[in-house]
Order: C-alpha cells, then sequence, then structure tokens
C-alpha cells in the first residue's frame, strides 16, 4: 500500500508538471498581449521580460522574429527594439527561472510588475480563511444531521432532512447566492452585500464571511449529510449490530462504540479530499461576492491575459486538485477493502 | 392451553385427503411473466413516488424550453430599450400580485402635480395614468439643501472660517426708489441656534445707495437682533433728503476668525404702491419661499441675491410617499398629445383608417383600423374665418407606435434590454439542452469504451490511461474552454467540443471504478474459469452491473453541462451568438437589489431544474441499481 501511494503522489506531481507545460505553451502559442499603462511601466515590464528571457532585445530593427513587440529608448541615447523569443525556448527559460531561482514572473495587467509570488501570498490567505472556516462550518454540521436522519430513519424528521438535502446538493452556488443576497442583504439588511474591505471595522469583516461561508458549505454538508445517513444505516441493519445488542449493550451503546466508529472510517478521507481541494477557492463565489481570493485572481489574470499569475495560480489548483484525486482513490479501498485500485485484471 | 386441554379432538381416517392423489407430479411452467432488465427497472423507477414528480417536473420544464421560444411572439434578439425593466405580470394591474406593478418607498413627492418625482424619462402625464395608488408621509422631513420640490424654509447666509475676519455679504440687484413710491421692505428671520456647528452672528441690513461704503441707508444696525423687520423706504429717504436712489439691499454678517456665522432669512418682501415700474423687479427680488427662490431667482447670473460668502438653505420642507405604479402603462399607456394637420386627418379618413367630423367636435371620432395613430381626440382647432379644421390634437397608446396590435404582457417582466424574460430564459433553457444531451451523448459514448479498457484491464494500461485522463482533467476546464474559444470563436460548437474534451472524464471515472467493483467477483471468475474471453465478460457480465451508475452518471452529466454552461457566464466567459442561460442569469446579476425579479426568476427555474434532475437522476440510479432488485 506504502509503495502504491508513494507511486500516485509522484505520479500526480509529474502530472502537474505535465498540465503546467501544457498550458503554459498553448497560452504562449496565443498571440502576445501587449501591456498598457504608464509609460514606465511598460518600460520595466519589457525590461523583466527581456531578463526572465521571455524576450529579445535589440538595438536595431531585425526581421528574423516577426514584427516588433516594442521600441523605446534607453537610458544611453540607444533604441531597443524587443521579439518575442521562440515558444519552446520561452517554456525552457521558464522553467529554469523556476527551478533554479523560484520565480514565477511578474503580473502584466493585474499589479503591473509586482511579482507573481507576491500578489499570490496577498491572495491566499482570503481563500484559505474562508475555507478553512466553511470546512470547519460543514463537516460537524453534516455529520450530525446524518447521524440525526439515520437514527430517525423513515420518519418525519428524516424524509426532511433528506429533501432538503436533496434540494441544496442540486441547487448550484451561485443561484444560492442570490436568494441570500435578496434575504438577507437587501430585503433585511442583516449582512453586507459584498466582501467588506479590510479597513472595514471587526463586526462588519465577521458579518461578511457569513454568506460566503453558508454558500460553500451548504453543499458539503449536504454531501456529509447523506453520506453519514447513508453508511450509519448500513451499518444499523449488520450482524454485528444485532450482535453487539444482543449482549445486552444498550442502543446508545451500540450506536456509538460500534456503529458510529465503523461508519465513520471512510468517512474522513473523503473530507481531507475535500478540504484539499477546495483550498484553491470557489471562482464564482469570489467572482459573486467580490472576495479578493486566488479563485478571483484566477478569472481576473484569465480575462486579463497575466499569463505569469495565470500560471502560478494554476499550479495552486492543479497541485491541490490532484492531490485531492489521490486521497479520494485511496480511501475508496477504505470504504470497501474488496477494492484494490490499480489492481490488475 | 387449558380450553385446549378439555376438548377431546378425535380424527378419523376420513378426515386426511390427499392433496395430489391422482394428479402427475412435475415441473410447472413459471406463471409469472418473464422480464427484462430495463422494463423491471422501469417498474421499479415508477414505484419511487418523488422521482417520477422530479421527472414530470422535468418533463414539463423541457417541453416548455421548446414550446415557450414557438408560443410567444416577442423579438428577443434585438434590444428594445423603451420597454426594459417592466415587472412580471398575470393578473390585471391593481390586483396586487404578479400584475405589473412596482412599488416603492421613500420617493420624493412633487407636491405641485401630485405625483411621485420620478426622474425618468416618463412625463408627469403617464405618471399619472399609471398610479395605481399613493400614500404621502404626513409630516415633511426637512432638509439642508435646496430640491426642485422642496418648499419653506430659509435663505442661510454664512461666513467662510477659510477666510476670516472679513465680513460677508449679501446684496440684491439694485433697484430704483424714490420718496414718492410707498416703498416698503419687510424680512422675516429665524433665531434657531442650531445649524451646523455654527452660530448666529452680528448682522446689519441697509440700501447701499452708491459705490462708496459710507453711501447708504440703515435699515438695521449692527446687533444680534433677529425680530422681523418693516421698514418704510420711501420715508426714510424723505428724511434723508433724496427724492430717488439706484439702490442694493444689503446683508452684512460679521465674520468670526474660529466659527462660523450665520444669519437666517426666512421671506424678504419688497412692496410698492401699485403705479411703480419696477414691480416685476420687487417681486422678483421678494420671496416667501426660501427654496423656491434658490431654485428659481438663483439661475439668473449672478442672482436677485448675490452673496460672497455661502449662501443655502436650512430647513426645506420635503414630502416623501410611497407608490405604486403600472410599469405596462408606464411603458405602454398613452403617449403625449400630438397635434395633427388637417391634411392629415383627411388622408386618414379618405384611407378609411377612421371617422371624424369637425362639425360634431372630437366625440364623432371613431378608429377603423390598426394604421390610425391616434385612439382618442383630445381637442380640435377650426380655421377663425372659414370655419373650417384646423388641426386636431390626440393621443394613442404607445404600444402601438412600439408595433402591437394590443397591450402586451411579459409574465416573467423584461430585462435590461426590454427582451421577454420567459422567452429568452426558456430559448436559453432549449441551448443548454441540447448542448448537455449532444456532450452527455458523446461523453458517454466515449467515456464508456475507454472506462471499460482501463478499468478491465487495469495494471500498467490502467496506469498510463489514467495518466492521460489525469493530465487532460487537470488542466481546469475554464482554462480548456477560454483556449478553446481563443483558438476556435465563441460559438455553440467551441462550447460543445470544449465540454466534451473534459467530460467525458467523469464518465470513464465511473465506469473504471465500477470495473474495478464487480470484476474481482466470483460471477466474473466462475466465468473466466468457463473460458469466456474479454469481450464477454465486459460486455455480458461487468457492464450490465455497472450500467445503473454509468447511466445515471451521463444524466447527471446534462445537469453538469447546464451548470459549467451558467457558471462560465458568471466568469465572463458566456457563450454568445445564441441564447444562453448563463449569460441572461449573469447578466441580471447586477439588478438583484433594484429589480429582483429578474434574478429570481431564473434563478427560480434553474433550482426546479437542477432539484428534479436530481430526483430523476437518483430514481433512475436506484431502478438500474441490480443489487436493489427485489428489495422493496
Amino acid at each position: 500500500m506504502g509503495k502504491y501511494i508513494a507511486k500516485r503522489i509522484l505520479l500526480a506531481f509529474m502530472t502537474a508538471f505535465i498540465i503546467l507545460s501544457l498550458t503554459f505553451i498553448l497560452c504562449k502559442l496565443l498571440p502576445f498581449e501587449k501591456p498598457v499603462g504608464q509609460e514606465a511601466e511598460r518600460v520595466a515590464y519589457y525590461d523583466k521580460q527581456y531578463h526572465l528571457g521571455y524576450l529579445f532585445r535589440f538595438e536595431e530593427e531585425t526581421d528574423k522574429y516577426g514584427e516588433a513587440l516594442y521600441k523605446t529608448s534607453g537610458s544611453k541615447g540607444v533604441t531597443y527594439y524587443y521579439y518575442q523569443v521562440p515558444v519552446l525556448e520561452q517554456y525552457g527559460r521558464w522553467l529554469g527561472n523556476i527551478i533554479t531561482k523560484w520565480d514565477w514572473g511578474y503580473s502584466k495587467t493585474i499589479q503591473p510588475n509586482v511579482s507573481a509570488g507576491k500578489i499570490i501570498k496577498s491572495k491566499i490567505g482570503y481563500s484559505i480563511r474562508l475555507n478553512i472556516f466553511s470546512t470547519l462550518f460543514a463537516v460537524p454540521m453534516g455529520i450530525l444531521l446524518g447521524i440525526w436522519a439515520a437514527l430517525k430513519k423513515n420518519t418525519m424528521t428524516d424524509h426532511i432532512i433528506s429533501t432538503i438535502v436533496t434540494v441544496f446538493i442540486s441547487i448550484p452556488g451561485f443561484v444560492l447566492i442570490s436568494f441570500f443576497l435578496k434575504i438577507f442583504c437587501y430585503n433585511l439588511g442583516w449582512l453586507p452585500s459584498t466582501w467588506p474591505s479590510d479597513m472595514a471595522p471587526l463586526a462588519q469583516k465577521i458579518k461578511g464571511y457569513i454568506l460566503p461561508i453558508c454558500c460553500l458549505s451548504f453543499g458539503s454538508i449536504c454531501g456529509y449529510t447523506r453520506y453519514v445517513r447513508g453508511e450509519l444505516c448500513e451499518v444499523m441493519e449488520s450482524d454485528y449490530l444485532l450482535l453487539a445488542r444482543t449482549k445486552g449493550l444498550t442502543r446508545r451503546q451500540a450506536i456509538i462504540r460500534h456503529a458510529m466508529k465503523n461508519a465513520m472510517v471512510p468517512l474522513f478521507p473523503s473530507i481531507l479530499a475535500d478540504v484539499i481541494f477546495i483550498f484553491g477557492g470557489s471562482m464564482i463565489l469570489e467572482q459573486l461576492y467580490v472576495i479578493p481570493g486566488i479563485g478571483k485572481l484566477f478569472v481576473s489574470a484569465l480575462t486579463a491575459k497575466d499569463y505569469d499569475i495565470l500560471f502560478v495560480d494554476m499550479a495552486i489548483f492543479t497541485t491541490f486538485g490532484l492531490l485531492a484525486g489521490v486521497v479520494l482513490d485511496l480511501s475508496y479501498g477504505f470504504i470497501d477493502p474488496r477494492i484494490r485500485m490499480g489492481a490488475k485484471k | 392451553m387449558s380450553e385446549f386441554d378439555n376438548t377431546q379432538v378425535q380424527f378419523k381416517d376420513d378426515d386426511f385427503v390427499l392433496v395430489k392423489r391422482d394428479a402427475m407430479i412435475s415441473d410447472r411452467k413459471l406463471e409469472t411473466k418473464p422480464t427484462t432488465f430495463f422494463k423491471d427497472a422501469l417498474r421499479r423507477f415508477a414505484k419511487n413516488k418523488s422521482s417520477v414528480i422530479g421527472g414530470i417536473i422535468l418533463g414539463i420544464l423541457v417541453a416548455l424550453s421548446v414550446i415557450v421560444p414557438l408560443v410567444i411572439k416577442d423579438d428577443i434578439d434585438n434590444v428594445k430599450s423603451s420597454e426594459r425593466f417592466l415587472e412580471p405580470k398575470l393578473f390585471e394591474a391593481g390586483t396586487g400580485f404578479w400584475d405589473g406593478t412596482r412599488k416603492r418607498t421613500h420617493t420624493v413627492y412633487d407636491q405641485e402635480n401630485e405625483v411621485p418625482a420620478i426622474s425618468e424619462k416618463y412625463s408627469i402625464a403617464s405618471i399619472k395614468q399609471s398610479l395605481i395608488s399613493i400614500k404621502v408621509d404626513e409630516e415633511p422631513s426637512l432638509i439642508d439643501t435646496a430640491n426642485v420640490y422642496g418648499h419653506g424654509g430659509y435663505i442661510v447666509i454664512a461666513t467662510d472660517t477659510q477666510v476670516a475676519g472679513n465680513d460677508i455679504y449679501m446684496q440684491s440687484k439694485p433697484v430704483a426708489f424714490t420718496s414718492k413710491g410707498n416703498y416698503k421692505i419687510d424680512i422675516v428671520f429665524s433665531d434657531e441656534e442650531n445649524f451646523n456647528g455654527g452660530k448666529l452672528g452680528e448682522y446689519r441690513v441697509y440700501l447701499k445707495v452708491g459705490e462708496s461704503d459710507d453711501d447708504i441707508v440703515m435699515i438695521r444696525d449692527f446687533g444680534k437682533d433677529y425680530s422681523n423687520i418693516s421698514f418704510d423706504i420711501s420715508k426714510a429717504l424723505e428724511e434723508a433728503g433724496r427724492d430717488s436712489v439706484e439702490a442694493r439691499v444689503v446683508f452684512d454678517v460679521k465674520a468670526s476668525a474660529s466659527e462660523i456665522r450665520y444669519v437666517l432669512v426666512k421671506s424678504i418682501s419688497l412692496i410698492a404702491n401699485e403705479n411703480v415700474n419696477n414691480a416685476e423687479l420687487l417681486a422678483a427680488i421678494s420671496f416667501t419661499d426660501a427654496t423656491e427662490m434658490i431654485n428659481n431667482g438663483d439661475k439668473e447670473s449672478d442672482g436677485y441675491w448675490a452673496c460672497t460668502g455661502r449662501k443655502g438653505i436650512h430647513n426645506s420642507e420635503i414630502k416623501y410617499c410611497d407608490y405604486v405604479i403600472d410599469t405596462y402603462m408606464l411603458v405602454y399607456g398613452d403617449s403625449d398629445p400630438v397635434t395633427y394637420s388637417a391634411s392629415e386627418v383627411k388622408t386618414w379618413i379618405e384611407n378609411g383608417w377612421c371617422q371624424y367630423d369637425y362639425t360634431v367636435g372630437p366625440e364623432s371620432f371613431v378608429r377603423l383600423t390598426n394604421d390610425c395613430p391616434i385612439d382618442v381626440v383630445d381637442s380640435q382647432k377650426l380655421l377663425s374665418r372659414t370655419k373650417k379644421l384646423e388641426s386636431i390634437t390626440g393621443r394613442g397608446w404607445n404600444y402601438r407606435k412600439l408595433g402591437y396590435d394590443k397591450m402586451p404582457v411579459h409574465l416573467m417582466g423584461t430585462d435590461a434590454s426590454g427582451i421577454d424574460l420567459l422567452k429568452r430564459a426558456f430559448a436559453g433553457l432549449r441551448t443548454s439542452l441540447i448542448m448537455g444531451i449532444i456532450v452527455a451523448a458523446v461523453t458517454f459514448a466515449f467515456g464508456l469504451v475507454w472506462g471499460s479498457i482501463s478499468g478491465y484491464f487495469g495494471g500498467n494500461v490502467d496506469i498510463m490511461m489514467e495518466r492521460f485522463t489525469e493530465i487532460l482533467g487537470g488542466v481546469p476546464s475554464i482554462v480548456v474552454l477560454t483556449l478553446c474559444i481563443l483558438h476556435l470563436g465563441n460559438n455553440f460548437g467551441t462550447f460543445v467540443i470544449a465540454l466534451c474534451m473534459t467530460g467525458w472524464i467523469s464518465t470513464a471515472h465511473t465506469t473504471r471504478t465500477q470495473f474495478y467493483r464487480f470484476k474481482g467477483r466470483e460471477y466474473v471468475l466462475a466465468s473466466r474459469t468457463l473460458g469466456a474471453s474479454d469481450w464477454r465478460l465486459i460486455f455480458k457480465h461487468i457492464l450490465p452491473n455497472s450500467m445503473g451508475t454509468i447511466i445515471t452518471g451521463s444524466v447527471f452529466m446534462i445537469t453538469g453541462v447546464i451548470y459549467s454552461e451558467a457558471s462560465l457566464a458568471y466568469l465572463n466567459l458566456g457563450l454568445q451568438g445564441t441564447h444562453s442561460f448563463g449569460v441572461m442569469m449573469s447578466n441580471n446579476q447586477p439588478y438583484l437589489g433594484v429589480y429582483p425579479y429578474m434574478v429570481i426568476f431564473p434563478a427560480v427555474i434553474m433550482a426546479l431544474m437542477m432539484v428534479s434532475f436530481n430526483l430523476f437522476g437518483n430514481g433512475l440510479r436506484d431502478a438500474f441499481n441490480p443489487s436493489l432488485k427485489g428489495s422493496e
């Protein structure tokens, strides 16, 4: 098993590397997007790109590398012409920069000439905080509701919980947030309708968390509830639980000592996978509620074609996503030991 | 037991009869009808009530998405800016629910015209006729700015701490006063000591006769006396020995270096006896309503009252109201009256569009065909000499101008471009569904083959194939779509290709997991031992057992596509060139606060769609799951 896990994790990183390389090449194949903004910023941008190795700089015009992207007079009265380096060569230098200097490049339009790492660092906190809070809220809620539903199986309580779960699991987050915004922000005025700024007072900031946490966690709560209910119902009907009751344990003892333990085992890997997966933040939610996290950054980078930022952001998403996949895949083995992932026919 | 003990039960041989004494003992044909896997699944699906209901709702939505765009004739491709933001309407206006009316609270009230002062393009006439109810606040609110709809209040003459130490002056336009004209001035002050942190200041009022500062006729000298002034100018002139002067009325407020000092003036009235020739100017300079004076009088270049300090308004009264307005009447109701010449009317009559007899008057107007531009004649004008018709003034329904035969009704209202939301929503839904079905079909076919091979053979084949799907699936779908759009252009086909490219992975994944689940089972092993080929094992033994999950997966694929299409629109990557549900939803999102119906209606459809799809899919999954067979 240990060997299999190690192999999977190693492969996950390999996959991440290939994905990023492919995206890099595909994005760079698109026409070069010139930065817009102040002249000084543009000069600085081209200079940085030149030093990173993505552009050629010549003192006279040449037609070897297509049309000149930019022309500027240097400090010593020399005119520089900038040309795009062939894509594969750029790819090599990009890898070189990351491996040797951990240099992921600079932003073009979002925050001109700020290093990509710095931008990510300033944004990732919001996403992580939001997701940790929503997981902390979702997991206990989901498990409790699931246990409740399972214990009251086929009663009114169970039916109500199941109906709510079906409804909330189906409704997309962006629809849900519309309803929430309408009711709690516009009609009742209890919560802010967008993410409060960093300057806002603490109470306002806390209020700002409520809506996104609800929207993020409702889906997971429903997922956990459904899962726990199903698992617990199955365990409750098993022979060993009957045996436990027969040998004289009370219902409570039997459920807590025997049923719950077994029902929870397969849940933990999926929680872990969930946590890793949502680390990247929810793009739509961040976009709709104007949360300055990396999800929103990804969308802005994509819209503004700020590739350097895009690649870092994507590296984070991909790595977390793949790790979550590995954990999830391994968790199948826990759920049903008869399934051996990777086994031959 | 005791009863039994007391009774003697006796059996004789005759009491026993052999059941099958003479019958042939052999196997009998089964009396139950044979059934297929799918028939059985269907039967079990029908037993699951919530899934059936889900299926029915889903069916209705699908049917609507086909029917609605055909039935509603509205044009949904072009922007109709005059018809935007119409509320949903099902019942007659005034019924209070779903009636195309809009409620507004706390709106400035136009006391003069007795309508809410909505500063939109609408004329007062159209507001009046579309007004369903109005409730005016009884207590007026007091504000410190000059609102067009405000009344009363005081003029504030305030000093400025910025130019500390200098007195400030408010002076009127020059007026010719004579000692014979019986000129009088009445000024009303207020002593309200509570204004933006300043204090009432010392002031004086005088008539400035000449250019020099000494050439004045004092009305009230420096002091803090805020009682009313009633001053006879002519008398003062006579006492000063002047016959006629041209003078300005000047308020001089003493400044303080540290604080704002101010004086509040409620009204000024300059009057003279009847036969002076500058009565108009006097009336313009006089005011009883300070807000009105600021609004009207100060439109002049230097104003009737020019001020070197800050001139403002205090405690202007403004009324607010709550009202309900019929948005349809506002847009489609009567147009403003238009005057038509006699020759135009003559043409209409000749063409047979209408009947009109000017000798009878406006009531004789009869509209005959839809070509006639007016519905009602308000008045007519006759030539003074010949007493023949010169022109008529009439009004027509506005919807005729917009090209409708009768008042349109929008069940879901219209959006920011004036497009009928119902039709747009269902046209968008249709696009989404078609896209979903195509993508589901393609991904189902491809994913099934891929997943079967990967899952069945396992080992290195599986690892290789898994890496490939992982790489493809690892590229965020938003990036795949963006790259596709950038390389292929934004259209329906691109979306299908992009969604297929990533979509089949989930089908393949489900199939693969199912194969892992079943391929080690005893029955497969038994079959393999009997020499079954791979082909037979896959299609006869493993696949039928996993079919339920895979089919359910494909049903959920359709919801997935609808979801993806909508969420991409929220990320500014919406489908272009055809009607898209997601684009509509994300376009309407900013209006959630003001026109909530624009977001809520599509959101309800979306939610209904997703919930019923899920119920339906869950039912399918249970029905197709062989292990649940006979469990109910």
